[in-house]
């Protein structure tokens, strides 16, 4: 009368398999899921009940008792239906016992129907690391599932379906991934063509730079100018994503359920642009019970684009200075904190001021000097110090508007991007991983981006003449190193530098250092 | 058409000894209320509650009865079950009558 499953609940990016066992002993019929579970896997019981009854099987009398072991972990999902409603079958007799070699995982339907769940991969992840046999999973998450090569992935579409696979009487094939394929054909697909972006070679020159060296990029330019079409190129021009990149963010969709049914990894770089309304917890992560991955997570690897930056609300913007830093975030909770990665390219875009149009040579702007600084004083100096790049993007000409001309294509940037972040690579090899000079500490800045004698005392006079602060002065030659790497030298020249004081935050002057 | 309780709960007898059940008690009382028919079908106990008014098109045996019923039935069964040590898994099955005939609604709420 007693049962025991493999399951697993996602906690973070982890996952932590959970031991379901079920017992069914005499007395009056109750059933009690225990072992800290949260709301939704309480409910479970009315949906496991009526999937029993309407999948053949009977739902046994007396008193059930599920727990879910081990019992100092909170459990939320709805995955635990699958493997309570087998726990059951077994332990009133009407299935065999298992030998306890497959995690199973599945929402159930009332019909008996089984449902995809999210957080598939992490689970599978965590069965191959206890050297599990096998995944059961719903069908529509099997692609993911069988992204883990050391497990097979069993797809099943209802109760009746893993009863039978448990049983034995089923023969389930397992599904394989074809991946690595898929990321070597998808990945490096160009979707936005900078070469459709007209004129605004500056800002395209920006766009390449903050690609190669990994830096934060400020947009600023009146309305219809194309800062938002520049900033969704900017995924494109990152070098393709690595397996074990894609398999990260892969990750962190599967577990905020955004998977596309069917859909095994995601191959391409993350472009995500939430609304100025968005909450912090929406931003950051955040939600009820085990917190969830936020729209900072949801960019790894990729872009987060916020457009009309100032309209956010401060507080949230406010929370994006540590991941920035950390290129992670923490999410502590009563009784519980997660970690999820979140490095990512921050694009911010803005008008100059709230009318848009100052600095316009056509249009005059209305804005009060007063109004002007209202408007940028909503971003704070401790944000802005993260952005290595400000960038200005005026109104096109009317030639620029009308030429046939196009620039250098995403692919042609995209060659000049990987070579240099290859140089960084190599560079900051003991460092342990792949690193970009944005990154760079200020041991690294020191280390890593010297300056000859002319150069100096071109930066010298700079700081004196702009009043430019230490973190300023980090920051150009931070920008400066990647410029030098686009060209191929390790010697940061005078030109290199010369051309970084050009992206300082000078457009913003009087806000910012 | 309509029984009187008591002629309802002895034709339910009947009928759940046709079913192959076992009457074990009838009219067991406790302070918490009355249980109308106790009997064993195999190895499971079953506590059964009779309805004589409720047709179809009335919604379930659920909504026969009530939850502050059920909870009453719920109670005294646990009592029972104390006082005779039994160990055995335990049901809530409910008759009803639709146009004079029995009708065995097993399983029919649970408790919690």
């Amino acid at each position: 009368m007693f049962a025991r499953l493999t399951s697993g609940t996602v906690i973070g990016i982890d996952a932590c398999l959970i031991e379901v066992q079920c017992d069914i002993s005499g007395g009056l019929p109750t059933f009690q899921i225990v072992g800290l579970p949260e709301k939704e896997v309480s409910e479970s019981r009315e949906r496991i009940r009526s999937a029993i009854k309407n999948s053949g099987f009977s739902f046994p009398p007396g008193r059930i008792t599920a727990n879910l072991a081990p019992a100092d972990v909170r459990k939320g999902g709805v995955g635990f239906d699958l493997p309570i409603a087998l726990g059951i079958l077994v332990a009133s007799g009407q299935l065999p016992s298992t030998s306890n070699r497959h995690l199973y995982v599945g929402e159930l339907a009332l019909n008996g129907d089984v449902c995809d769940v999210s957080g598939v991969l992490p689970l599978a992840l965590a069965a191959a690391d206890r050297n599990l046999e096998g995944v059961v999973v719903p069908t529509g998450n099997a692609a993911e599932a069988a992204l883990v090569d050391r497990v097979n992935a069993y797809p099943i579409d209802s109760l009746a379906d893993a009863a039978a696979f448990l049983r034995g009487d089923r023969e389930v094939t397992s599904c394989r991934s074809d991946a690595s394929r898929l990321l070597e054909t998808r990945s490096g697909e160009i979707r936005h063509d900078i070469a459709d972006v007209r004129g605004q070679t500056q800002a395209k020159r920006a766009l390449e730079i903050a690609a190669a060296g990994g830096h934060n990029l400020l947009l600023i330019g009146p309305p219809g100018a194309g800062k938002s079409l520049l900033a969704r190129c900017l995924p494109e021009l990152l070098p393709p994503l690595s397996f074990d990149e894609a398999l990260e963010v892969t990750r962190i969709y599967s577990i905020a359920g955004l998977l596309e049914r069917g859909s095994s990894l995601v191959v391409r770089r993350p472009f995500r642009a939430p609304h100025q309304t968005i909450s912090y917890a929406g931003m950051v992560g955040g939600g009820h019970g085990i917190p969830g991955p936020g729209e900072i997570s949801l960019a790894h690897h990729g872009v987060l684009f916020l457009d009309e930056l100032p309209e956010f609300d401060r507080r949230v913007l406010e929370t994006l200075r540590q991941p920035l830093e950390d290129r992670s975030i923490l999410l502590s909770r009563s009784g519980i904190s997660v970690r999820y990665p979140a490095s990512f390219s921050l694009v911010g875009a803005m008008n100059p001021c709230p009318c848009g149009f100052l600095g316009d040579p056509i249009q005059a702007c209305t804005c009060s000097i007063r109004d002007v600084h209202r408007y940028r004083r909503r971003l704070s100096g401790p944000l802005l110090d993260r952005i290595d790049l400000f960038v200005e993007v005026p109104r096109l000409s009317t030639e620029d508007l009308f030429t046939a001309k196009r620039g250098p294509g995403s692919e042609e940037v995209r060659d000049r991007v990987e070579a240099a972040r290859r140089v960084q690579w190599e560079r900051m090899r003991e460092a342990g991983g792949r690193f970009s000079n944005a990154e760079l500490d200020a041991d690294g800045v020191r280390r890593h981006c010297r300056l000859g004698e002319e150069p100096t005392t071109l930066l010298r006079r700079a700081v004196t003449r702009f009043g430019i602060s230490a973190r300023g002065h980090a920051r150009v030659l931070r920008v400066a190193r990647t410029i030098a790497d686009l060209e191929g030298t390790e010697r940061i020249e005078a030109a290199h530098v010369a051309e970084a004081l050009r992206y300082r935050a000078q457009l913003l002057a009087g806000t910012a250092g | 058409m309509s029984l009187s309780g008591e002629e309802a709960e002895r034709l339910a007898c009947l009928y759940l000894k046709e079913q192959g059940f076992q009457v074990v008690a009838r009219n067991w009382r406790s302070r918490f209320g009355e249980i109308d028919i106790v009997a064993r079908d195999g190895a499971t106990l079953v506590f059964v509650e009779v309805k004589a008014r409720s047709g179809t098109g009335f919604g379930g045996p659920e909504s026969a009865v009530g939850p502050e019923k059920q909870r009453r039935i719920a109670a005294t069964a646990g009592q029972f079950m104390q006082e005779t040590a039994c160990e055995l898994p335990a049901r809530f099955d409910v008759v009803t009558f639709s146009g004079g005939a029995p009708r065995l609604h097993r399983d029919a709420f649970r408790i919690g």
